[in-house]
């Protein structure tokens, strides 16, 4: 449209102008920050080259945490998955007390995670906490929860998949609810069971919506940081660190400004390139189960 | 006020969508432009209407430039063929948008609302919501909406396409008798039905490719297509066309036929022509050229036989319901007098004669 | 099967059920005990097990030995109104601009921008902290809720666009060029006809700005020192070891009732499948 597209621009700059900024400013300051030797005794924005991505090579601590996420990040949304999921079939056709369920499942990931990791905190508490009581009296003995590396993960993992299993919920009901009944009339009536019927008919015809939920629950898994801080602080020693936290302790708490920069670049390009190849791979999985 | 388009031109990907489109639009006429679709009508459409920029031509209303006038402040009305309303206003507020934006008081916009819907039938639904209503109603409020302005400009793209039958037929009696409101108007209708185009029209533009192939008084443009490109769009079902010779005072028709040159074909030069022929004017004989059935359609209260003589498809088209079966041979009288003669560039050289007849009240 | 179907399947919904709604009870529960409610070991039933008292209650509204919960509990309002106001407008009409027009700014397309929301998304708050931490030192707003509501903006302002592009992308442009033939510039398209149609979309955007705003902890965290604290912020401070348990519980609930209450009005809205098209 002639003559237009400069008042259009005028009105709606502003806002693209803004989100520009937002992104595309911490962006550029990290990258820039990564090339300089930023660090508290040095608050400087000089000019070190690459050294920061040297040290990050080297750096085990930071490539543990990277690969933590694996199972923490990878088994966490898969956890959330299958049970969303799983939750969704059982309520799609019909259930009663809909609304109440609908809510009382929202409800968590509503909540504030540090709030709730906060208690959860004395939930998993080792000796005063419930989940060693209960399990007392199933005659279990007491798991260390936080002075144990291998424990200090499951309960952060339960923490997360408490927390936003609704969302997979959420968003895979909705997207059984959008289902086109052809399909399933025509696997009716050449006599499918159910098990067949959710291998080839439900299965498939949900692909596209599952993908996207496990690669944001993906996304979302691997950057958590304020559930590590307060349910964990990373611990027992370094052996619940994510990425995210890891970053914190060095970008914020020590100030090593100039090499977290060179950490978070890194993290983001791994993130990218790992996900790009985890949504292709995913693709092709949903698309083994069609025949 | 006149408007006047010279030269535009608008190309996208390459496909020509305006091509030397030139032509007046007078106030107080009711212009139709015809074509199959995508032949331009909607772009042409949108680009009066200042949603779509052209690559190069001008355009004026009254002399001074409109091209570069922005939407709102072109004094336009458009109907659309998908019925558009704003879906957040009730009916009432639907017509009265415009109304109020044009700064009329607040007495004026409700007269002029409630006038626009009583004249679309619209009187009692005043309170609802376009959701609604039915196809056909939601489309009389566009069109009471877009009546209600008294706009300079009013165009209508292929408004009554979206209906039923009955309702188009209807609706288009309707609008006859809403426009003669209009006054001082240029009003635009764009359709694909030749029928519709002569009967609303005082003028008619033919598009085809992003081309104005013709302008004319329906009269005019019915009697004597400019090519037989018009030819076949302004007739439903589109005008035979044929290869035929005329030899030493002979007409050669389909290669097969040789009778005496019509008296309206003399004077033509030998040599090789194509022969137009309306469906109307051929008939089922017994003796004449012939074919075999390839198609037979029943419309309403006609019956349309596709013949094939040799290579050409013949349409003919007979009163009253036949069976008339497939794979038939069948003999074709045509009628020599309404014969059109083009030139092998297609176009016309001699128009068919008896020109006030056969207007057969499309 | 069959038969056992509907005992299987409110089994486990009741299975999950029980899993959500635990630690809200522990919480409650929590809240209500003092010392010799927590010391001997896991306590559940008040009366029974554990003699209840309002301690943790108390402690939160300014008692001695606890801290108050209100100011914090004002500040984390405030702040997420505004930066969720702010950001429904700016968001709104970034999202309408995404929506109906090319945009040739350079090398930005409008797909390229879609792609720097999801870095922003990938991105660790650590990462955002930092040069905001610096922005706002130079400009002294460190440790000041003006400061915080600018840079929660910079958190929600994405999710607002992410919403509203998908739904303006839902309103035909037929609407736009029609009010536009009726006479309304470009602003009053907006204006009066598309955010009419809109209520849907900045409903849901709204929601998702609100919860995300109440719930940020480390931009609050690391970008206030004495000032100023948000409510996670002070919840968070209680959590050392563990004696003040039942007034960490006390402020945790207090902390977390809004959004419960948030959760059930919003319901409806999210159930009705605006959450798939909101979240892509």
């Amino acid at each position: 449209m002639e003559g237009l597209r400069r008042h259009k621009s005028m009105f709606v700059l502003p806002g693209l102008l803004t989100l520009l900024l937002i992104i595309v400013f911490p962006l550029l300051f990290t990258l820039r920050v990564s090339f300089s030797g930023w660090n508290v005794s040095n608050p400087q924005m000089d000019f070190v080259g690459g050294a920061n991505y040297v040290k990050m090579l080297h750096d085990g601590r930071f490539w543990s945490a990277i690969l933590r996420l694996l199972p923490l990040a990878g088994g966490t949304a898969l956890i959330q998955y299958i049970i969303g999921f799983g939750m969704a079939l059982l309520v799609w056709h019909e259930v009663r007390g809909r609304r109440f369920w609908r809510v009382l499942f929202l409800v968590p990931m509503m909540t504030t995670p540090v709030v709730m990791a906060a208690i959860w905190q004395t939930i998993f508490n080792e000796s005063l906490g419930p989940v060693n009581d209960l399990l007392g009296k199933l005659g279990i003995a007491p798991v260390k929860w936080f002075t144990e590396s291998g424990p200090a993960l499951a309960a952060l993992m339960t923490v997360e998949v408490w927390q936003w299993t609704p969302f997979m919920f959420l968003l895979l009901l909705a997207g059984l609810l959008s289902l086109p009944k052809e399909p399933f009339m025509a696997a009716a009536i050449d006599g499918a069971g159910v098990w067949r019927t959710f291998l080839k008919v439900t299965f498939p015809l949900m692909a596209p919506i599952s993908v996207t939920a496990i690669i944001i629950r993906l996304i979302e898994e691997s950057k958590i940081s304020d559930s590590v801080y307060v349910l964990t602080s990373g611990g027992p020693g370094s052996s619940t660190e994510t990425p995210g936290y890891y970053l914190y302790i060095r970008g914020l708490s020590e100030q090593q400004t100039g090499y977290a920069g060179a950490l978070s670049l890194t993290y983001l390009v791994l993130m990218i390139v790992t996900l790009t190849i985890i949504s292709a791979l995913l693709v092709r999985a949903f698309k083994v189960k069609e025949n | 006020m006149t408007l006047h388009a010279t030269d535009l031109r608008l190309a996208v990907d390459g496909v020509d969508h305006l091509k030397d489109v030139t032509a007046t639009f007078q106030p107080g006429r009711l212009h139709t432009v015809i074509g199959r679709t995508l032949a331009g009508k909607t772009t042409l459409m949108r680009v009066l209407a200042g949603l779509q920029g052209v690559d190069s031509g001008s355009l004026t209303r009254d002399g001074a430039d409109f091209l570069t006038t922005p939407v709102w402040q072109r004094d336009t009305a458009m109907v659309y063929q998908q019925f558009i309303n704003y879906p957040h206003l009730n009916v009432f507020e639907n017509v009265a948008f415009p109304l109020k934006r044009a700064g009329l008081s607040r007495d004026e916009v409700q007269r002029r609302a409630q006038e626009s819907l009583a004249r679309v039938g619209l009187a009692e639904f005043h309170e609802r919501k376009p959701s609604q209503l039915s196809g056909g109603q939601q489309q009389r409020v566009a069109l009471a909406r877009a009546l209600a302005r008294g706009a300079g400009i009013l165009l209508l793209d292929e408004p009554f396409v979206n209906l039923d039958y009955k309702l188009r037929e209807q609706l288009r009696e309707e609008f006859k008798g809403l426009f003669s409101g209009q006054g001082d108007a240029v009003v635009i209708y764009a359709t694909t039905e030749p029928a519709e185009a002569m009967m609303l029209g005082d003028v008619v533009l033919v598009m085809h490719e992003g081309q104005i192939i013709q302008i004319g008084a329906p009269d005019e443009v019915f009697d004597r297509p400019a090519t037989t490109t018009v030819a076949r769009i302004i007739n439903d079902p589109p005008m035979n066309i044929f290869a035929g010779r005329i030899e030493s005072g002979q007409i050669t028709v389909a290669d097969l036929q040789a009778t005496h040159v019509p008296v309206h074909l003399a004077g033509l030069p030998d040599g090789s022509y194509q022969f137009g022929l309306r469906a109307t004017d051929v008939s089922l004989a017994r003796s004449g050229i012939e074919g075999e059935v390839t198609f037979v359609e029943i419309s309403g209260s006609e019956t349309f036989v596709h013949v094939a003589v040799g290579e050409a498809p013949f349409v003919v088209q007979i009163e009253g319901i036949h069976d008339v079966a497939l794979g038939e041979l069948v003999a074709m009288k045509l009628r020599p007098e309404r014969l059109f003669a083009f030139d092998q560039n297609g176009t016309l050289v001699r128009p068919a004669a008896n020109e006030h007849a056969a207007r057969e009240g499309h | 099967m069959s038969r056992l179907y509907p005992t299987f399947k409110y089994t486990v919904i009741a299975l999950w059920g029980s899993f959500v709604v635990g630690p809200f009870l522990w919480a409650l529960t929590t809240s209500f005990k003092d010392a010799n409610g927590v010391q001997g070991g896991a306590t559940y039933i008040p009366w029974m097990q554990y003699k209840p008292t309002l301690l943790g209650w108390h402690n939160i509204f300014g008692g001695a030995g606890g801290i108050d919960v209100v100011q914090p509990f004002l500040n984390s309002a405030i702040i997420t109104i505004a930066a969720s106001a702010i950001s429904l407008v700016l968001g709104s009409l970034a999202a309408y601009g995404l929506s109906r027009y090319r945009f040739k700014l350079g090398f930005i397309k409008n797909r390229d921008i879609i792609f720097f929301f999801v870095t922003q998304r990938i991105m660790p708050p650590v990462v955002l902290v930092i040069p905001f931490f610096y922005l706002l030192q130079q400009v002294n707003l460190l440790d000041t809720i003006p400061g915080l509501i600018i840079v929660t903006v910079a958190l929600l302002l994405p999710i607002a666009v992410w919403v509203m592009v998908d739904f303006f992308n839902g309103i035909p442009r037929e609407i736009d060029e029609m009010a536009m033939l009726d006479g309304c510039g470009p602003f009053e398209v907006f204006v009066r006809t598309i955010l009419p149609n809109s209520l849907p979309g900045l409903t849901v955007a709204l929601m998702f700005c609100a919860v995300f705003g109440w719930n940020d902890f480390f931009f609050a965290f690391r970008l206030t020192f004495t000032q100023i604290q948000t409510l996670p912020q002070a919840v968070v401070a209680l959590n050392s070891s563990v004696p003040p348990w039942w007034t960490l519980s006390a402020a945790a609930l207090f902390g977390l009732l809004p959004l419960i209450l948030l959760a059930i009005r919003v319901e409806r809205y999210l159930s009705r499948g605006s959450l798939p098209g909101a979240v892509r």
